[in-house]
């Protein structure tokens, strides 16, 4: 390792001098040891990604970076993790200094026998070693600090003296074996997988690395840089590139991804309210519903087993989209997304409708397109409900057993919904309704009519401003009105098992739908 | 040598927006409080507010379309324009 200077130009001072350094910074010149102190001193912070005292080191010391930059110190953080990480990292714990990625196996953490993080490292003007504090240490970075004011000519803030003052460091990359350092950590390790979970580029499964070219195939020949909007809650712009690497993570075939970028372009639509269905502490997912012949065209099921595994374009479709939200939203389980519980359709939820087997205009066509149309249609929903039904014989009851599963969707005394409930019909339920001539808007009407109770049986726990207005014998329906029941056909030819989506409540959100071009 | 990785992130670094200043006191202020239109908290910041009045800060009052939705623009300027201190309620 070269040292920063030659010996010769210490200045006198006859310290010691540092190494330069072998890092990536986020712009395109070097990182030098010389551009770092040219104000006239430098504060090297070593830190990691996984460790809470770098996190707790970064929080504190961030918001004085700016000031300390004025003075002529430039704090840069060098993070033992990948530069992606590393900058997002550095920006959800409000770091205002520069930031740096020090790549396994670690030469700068190396060349400055950092054993632990955080270690801060002060650097003089002449590139002298000027003093260093492991751990988050507040008195220590305060004296720190103070020796850098007197280089400088400068009084410098100093962190708050508040609990913790002082935590031990976590062991350093750099520190363990370089071996297995390197297996262990992306860049350089050969294991691509591991790689993804360590970027954070996942959803707690694994990923296909999204490669530029993976990416490039994915887009097929589209313009990449297309602006669709800023996903919520993070606001991070969703380029039409950016959506091909959330498929390529979600393992999608690029004849997906017409699919998928249409619904891109519904969720980021404004009535959906992506906003509030990416932070709430409800469990609601976005449903993607895929109407018209690209089901066929790419393999979609909309047949056995519909709402369930088996079937990569509707896994890995649902999932791209629910990647974007995480992802280049930022909305992260525990994270922005605050869900109390959440619920496994979070990971992607995603249903081709079966309109070759349904009595009925299917949703598209209900919702204005044409049928020969290909469409995209999100709704923000929770989990799904399995409904039993292998007694009924009118349409009647199998409507009265259909919607009254439902009524303790949202929670058991919350009347009416407002939002949609989606009852996803199966073939031989809907053959009951089919044989007996029912309309779509007959059976809504029907199950609409069907479940309203008094308002002084509902008022029990959690209740509405609607039952807690209403006289006591007033009979209060479930739904705000009947087109909040939505109704879609699908799964297998045998079994008696429908199923319903309670609704995301509350978020103003709007069912959207997009053409897939 | 590391992949060429397209990231699902948006990796722009945006700048740290710094804290209004604190003021020593609260006496004298116009606080503005409001009200996100999540279920009771306009009983909050009823309480809030008289705490605030009997501390000699004077008060108004504003409400956001819905509470899962950010604050319309030009609500955020409002506020900004009309108070020294401002109070946001979270409620349920």
């Amino acid at each position: 390792m070269e040292p920063a200077r030659k010996a010769d130009s210490t200045g006198g001072r006859g310290g010691r001098l540092v190494p330069e350094l072998t890092v990536r910074g986020t712009g395109p010149a070097a990182v030098t040891i010389a551009g770092l102190t040219a104000g006239g001193g430098a504060l090297l912070v070593f830190v990691s990604e996984h460790c809470p005292t770098s996190a707790l080191a970064l929080r504190r010391l961030g918001p004085l970076c700016q000031d300390w930059a004025q003075a002529g110190l430039t704090a840069v953080a060098i993070f033992e993790d990948p530069l992606e990480v590393a900058i997002r990292t550095a920006r959800r714990l409000g770091w205002s200094g520069q930031v740096a990625a020090d790549d396994p196996p670690y030469p700068a953490s190396r060349a400055y026998r950092v054993a632990a993080v955080p270690t801060a490292v002060l650097v003089g003007g002449d590139g002298v070693l000027a003093g260093t504090v492991t751990g988050w240490d507040q008195p220590g970075l305060a004296a720190l600090l103070g020796e850098a004011g007197q280089l400088l000519g400068a009084g410098l803030a100093v962190p708050p003296a508040t609990e913790p003052l002082r935590k031990p460091g976590c062991s350093a990359k750099a520190a363990i074996d370089p071996e297995l350092a390197a297996a262990m950590s992306g860049p350089g390790g050969g294991d691509e997988p591991e790689e993804m979970f360590e970027r954070g580029w996942t959803d707690g499964l694994p990923v296909i690395p999204p490669t530029a070219e993976r990416v490039e195939a994915m887009l097929g020949g589209r313009d990449g840089a297309e602006p669709l909007g800023l996903v919520p809650p993070a606001m991070g712009e969703a380029t039409l590139e950016r959506v091909a690497a959330c498929a390529v993570l979600a393992g999608c075939r690029p004849a997906y991804f017409p699919v998928v970028a249409a619904a891109a372009r519904a969720v980021l639509d404004p009535a959906f309210n992506l906003h509030g269905q990416a932070v709430t502490t409800q469990p609601a997912g976005q449903l993607v519903v895929v109407n018209g012949p690209v089901r066929e065209a790419i393999g979609l099921n909309s047949g056995m087993g519909a709402l369930g595994p088996g079937f990569r374009a509707n896994l890995t479709i649902g999932r791209a989209v629910r990647l974007l939200v995480s992802l280049t939203g930022g909305a992260m389980p525990g994270a922005m997304d605050r869900a109390t519980l959440g619920q496994m359709g979070k990971l992607g939820f995603c249903v081709a409708e079966d309109e070759e087997g349904s009595p009925w205009e299917p949703l598209h066509v209900e919702r204005g397109f044409e049928a020969g149309q290909s469409v995209v249609t999100v709704i923000g929903s929770d989990a799904p409900l399995s409904i039993s039904d292998h007694r009924s014989r009118t349409p009647e009851d199998l409507a009265y057993v259909l919607a009254w599963a439902a009524a303790s969707a949202w929670s058991t005394n919350w009347w009416p919904l407002a939002e949609p409930s989606v009852f996803v019909i199966c073939p031989e339920h809907a053959q009951m309704f089919r044989a007996a001539g029912w309309s779509k808007q007959r059976l809504r009407q029907a199950m609409f009519d069907e479940v309203r109770r008094p308002a002084r049986l509902l008022r029990r726990g959690e209740t509405s401003l609607t039952v807690q207005a209403a006289d006591p014998d007033e009979l209060v329906p479930k739904w705000a009105s009947p087109e909040a029941i939505v109704l879609l056909v699908a799964g297998g030819e045998a079994g008696r098992y429908s199923a319903v989506l309670g609704p995301c409540t509350g978020m103003g959100s709007q069912i959207v739908s997009r053409e897939v071009t | 040598m590391a992949a060429d990785y397209v990231s699902p992130f948006d990796e722009r670094v945006r700048a740290a927006e710094p804290l209004a200043p604190r003021p020593a006191s609260v006496r004298g202020q116009h606080a503005v409080l409001l009200d996100i239109r999540k279920n009771r908290g306009a009983e909050f910041l009823d309480r809030v507010e008289t705490l605030l009045r009997e501390a000699g800060v004077s008060t108004a009052r504003v409400t956001k379309e819905i509470f899962s939705k950010p604050a319309a623009l030009g609500l955020i300027g409002e506020i900004a324009l009309g108070g020294g201190l401002v109070v946001e309620a979270l409620a349920d």
